[in-house]
């Protein structure tokens, strides 16, 4: 089978990583040696597009078509996200209550479409690193985010033009690259606190089986929300000082770049400032004053993992690890909380932002059938359950259920000759339907004619080990399976994935160009160790003068074609220095040959 | 096949957690669909069905009321959670009035905690009984009691398991509020 990869597609950073040949884990760096891939997509007037590092540039220059935090409107409606939309500088498509879609330059772009373009630049850095065509990869989502969303991240690899084999949850896979070099025993908490999310996943370790007792979150609250508050603050200074609302709009960005610059600093100094070059704007903060005002966020994480030990059935003191991932966890008071909590100082030995990635690699590595050691069995964030009489939410499959799960529930027609039912699935903790996420409506249809309430529709519901639902049915009577017409509610359905795939073409048509160059590279590289290989051989001095010097120019064009994206000229080049060096090959491999016969003849001899 | 059938267990109420585990770990060790990813397409949604089915089996199971509703369930046998079990007659009127208050928001921290302490009296009363009643049940399947013997002590675990479901949806009522 292929190599499979590792993808952590982050709020902030995205990372490829890979295990190879029973080898430890490891992020795999883009071409200028960067490993964090910045999620942050540009777009230029001409279509062309840049991802990671190079459209980070341009967030201040060109705020409206550079994308960045596109996760948190992975899965959502306009209504979800209303609140953040002040303080970003996107287009929001009118389009927009079941799916965000930003416009940028006249096209309307869904989340998955944007986040595929990330995914396709680490495809890219991962088959120039490895030197093969990528197809296959584990991605990995926070393990609180509903089906939508998961569904979501699929439709972004399918869009990438990537075989989304697994959906893993982040702090599982984290858990995943902890427990290689661990004790194999004992319960973990994993508290995941990164750019735009929260979550908090509670294990049981037992002989390479990593069993998720449960897990609670918050699919929007991170890092982001930091930044959200600081910019808040700065945007109030600003307007005390005369400034006008409408005229700060367009600086947010630079605001935003400032915030974030101050808050990485203060997790290693006590007091930093918030510089705003653009608006001559400077405030100094100290960590205790940062700490005031972060205060109310870091307190959103601490029910959820109150609510998750309640679920595991543990207290406190019987949790023997507490691991630490994502970015904001760099922030002292967060651990300082955390320690509070738990009892115990957290696990920060490997690195918050690439951790997620490595725990990819090692399921990725899983899948792959080489570790059969292992096993990593998660769990269902959120309860699923159905619609029924009167608004309510009846669940059929409680919040942590181990996944694969599945439901069997029956149903029936209500008049006489009806030939459809329609079951509306949900998914959340609360007991009315309006409190509830929609996930779907699924339509039963060509139910057999019969009275009210005979037909006996038997529908299973399915959690798969992604954590996405599928929903078969069958009459029981006649034994025939019933076609459902699936509704996403907020989501995609096939027929628009399938659309967008044809329309992403172009830029899979740059993607072969790319491998071929990465191909034709890789092969001038053999061909020039070969040569040098030659030149070092006795016979190499046998040759005419003219010959030396076409080898000597032919390798010093390819070395130069090699730095070009035109893997014509490199084929070519390759092409033109094996004609060169084939006498010198010859002779090579004639002496080889009369060596081996000449000890032939000596060991005979003897 | 039936979740005691897949554990290799018999329809006993008495079940040792530690060895349903182990079990639990070796089955999904042989099924997982992490180890079916690149076996043909028939085989991988057969280790999901099967997996899924192995999952179920072991929630149910270990959950000691998941465990009686799902033998009764096998038996044909259906708790009714809705009915005011007949040893809580004189109390509930009171329990519902406070039940009320504190949907209403009317009722003190004081009243809520006394509310809740009654219903967790209750509870561990039903719970208690119902243990008892379980351990009757495996005594008679031990024995290898008569069938109308038997059939009597599901009517009387499916007696037992509604008044405590009962107190149960009364936990839940005062806990979402």
């Amino acid at each position: 089978m292929s190599k499979i990869v590792g993808i952590d597609l982050g709020t902030t950073n995205s990372l490829v990583a890979i295990v190879e040949e029973g080898g430890a884990p490891r992020v795999i760096a883009d071409l200028d040696g960067s490993k964090l891939v910045p999620s942050v997509i540009y777009f230029d007037q001409a279509g062309e597009v840049l991802v990671g590092n190079r459209a980070k540039e341009k967030m201040i220059d060109k705020p409206e078509n550079t994308i960045f935090s596109i996760k948190r409107f992975m899965g959502k409606g306009i209504n979800d996200v209303r609140e953040d939309l002040p303080l970003l500088p996107f287009n929001v498509s009118a389009d927009s209550e079941h799916i965000i879609r930003l416009k940028i330059f006249g096209r309307d772009y869904t989340p998955p479409e944007l986040s595929a373009f990330i995914l396709r630049d680490l495809k890219r850095n991962a088959e120039a690193a490895l030197g093969e065509e990528i197809k296959n990869a584990v991605i990995t989502v926070p393990a609180y985010f509903n089906d939508a969303q998961r569904q979501a991240t699929k439709d972004a690899g399918r869009i990438a033009g990537l075989d989304v084999l697994r959906i893993v949850n982040e702090p599982t896979a984290a858990s995943l690259a902890y427990g290689l070099d661990k004790k194999n025993q004992g319960t973990i908490a994993v508290f995941d606190f990164g750019g735009g999310t929260f979550d908090i996943s509670i294990l049981k370790l037992t002989e390479g089986i990593f069993e998720v007792l449960s897990t609670s979150g918050d699919t929007h609250l991170g890092g982001d929300d930091i930044d959200e508050q600081l910019i808040r603050l700065v945007l109030a200074d600003l307007k005390e000082i005369g400034e006008q609302e409408l005229a700060l709009r367009p600086q947010i960005p630079a605001i935003r770049k400032a915030v974030n610059k101050a808050k990485e600093a203060l997790s290693s100094t006590e007091t930093a400032d918030i510089v705003v070059e653009n608006l001559q704007y400077r405030r100094s903060m100290s960590r205790t004053e940062f700490n005031k005002l972060i205060e109310p966020i870091i307190e959103r994480t601490l029910r959820p993992c109150r609510q998750a030990l309640q679920d595991a059935g543990l207290k406190p003191p019987e949790i023997d690890e507490v691991v630490m991932v994502g970015g904001s966890t760099r922030i002292p008071l967060v651990r300082q909380r955390v320690q509070e909590l738990f009892g115990r100082g957290p696990h920060t030995e490997l690195n918050p932002d690439e951790v997620v990635a490595l725990g990819a690699a090692v399921q990725a590595d899983i899948l792959a059938g080489s570790k059969r050691d292992m096993l990593l069995l998660d769990v269902t964030p959120l309860s699923l359950g159905i619609e029924t009489m009167g608004g309510v939410m009846s669940k059929i499959i409680p919040r942590n259920s181990t996944i694969p799960a599945s439901a069997t529930e029956m149903f029936t027609s209500f008049v006489e000759g009806q030939t459809n039912v329609k079951i509306h699935v949900l998914q959340g903790e609360r007991e009315l339907v309006k409190d509830c996420r929609s996930l779907a409506q699924f339509d039963l249809k060509d139910i057999p004619p019969m009275p009210a309430g005979m037909p006996r529709i038997e529908v299973k519901f399915l959690i798969d080990a992604d954590g996405i639902l599928s929903v078969s049915a069958r009459e029981q009577r006649t034994g025939k399976y019933q076609s459902i017409e699936v509704k996403p509610t907020y989501g995609l359905t096939d027929e628009q994935v399938e659309q967008m795939i044809l329309e992403s073409f172009e830029y899979a048509e740059a993607d072969i160009e790319a491998r071929q160059v990465i191909e034709a590279r890789n092969e001038a590289e053999t061909v020039l160790n070969a040569t040098a290989k030659g030149l070092a051989d006795e016979q190499y001095a046998q040759l005419p003068v003219e010959e030396k010097a076409e080898i000597s120019a032919a390798a010093e064009h390819l070395r130069e074609v090699m730095r070009t994206q035109d893997h014509h000229a490199i084929r070519h080049g390759i092409d033109r220095l094996g004609q060169a060096t084939m006498h010198l090959a010859e002779l090579i491999m004639n002496a080889a040959i009369a060596k081996a016969l000449k000890d032939k003849r000596v060991r005979e001899i003897q | 096949m039936d979740y005691f059938e897949l554990f290799g267990l018999p329809r006993a109420l008495g079940i040792d957690i530690g060895s349903l585990e182990k079990t639990f770990h070796e089955l999904s060790r042989k099924y997982h669909p992490d180890y079916f990813t690149t076996a043909p397409e028939a085989q991988q949604t057969q280790a999901l069905r099967m997996t899924a089915l192995l999952n179920d089996a072991y929630r149910t199971l270990k959950h000691p009321i998941r465990r009686v509703e799902y033998l009764l369930s096998l038996e044909g046998f259906k708790p009714d959670g809705s009915r005011v079990p007949q040893a809580l007659l004189m109390e509930v009127f009171e329990i519902n009035e406070q039940m009320e208050k504190v949907k209403s928001g009317s009722a003190s921290v004081e009243q809520i905690d006394s509310l809740r302490a009654q219903i967790h009296e209750k509870r561990d009363r039903f719970d208690t009984e119902l243990q008892k009643a379980s351990e009757q049940w495996d005594e008679l399947l031990k024995s290898g009691a008569a069938e109308s013997k038997l059939k009597e002590q599901l009517a009387e675990l499916t007696k037992v398991l509604s008044e405590s479901s009962y107190i149960r949806n009364l936990e839940r009522d005062l806990e979402e509020h």
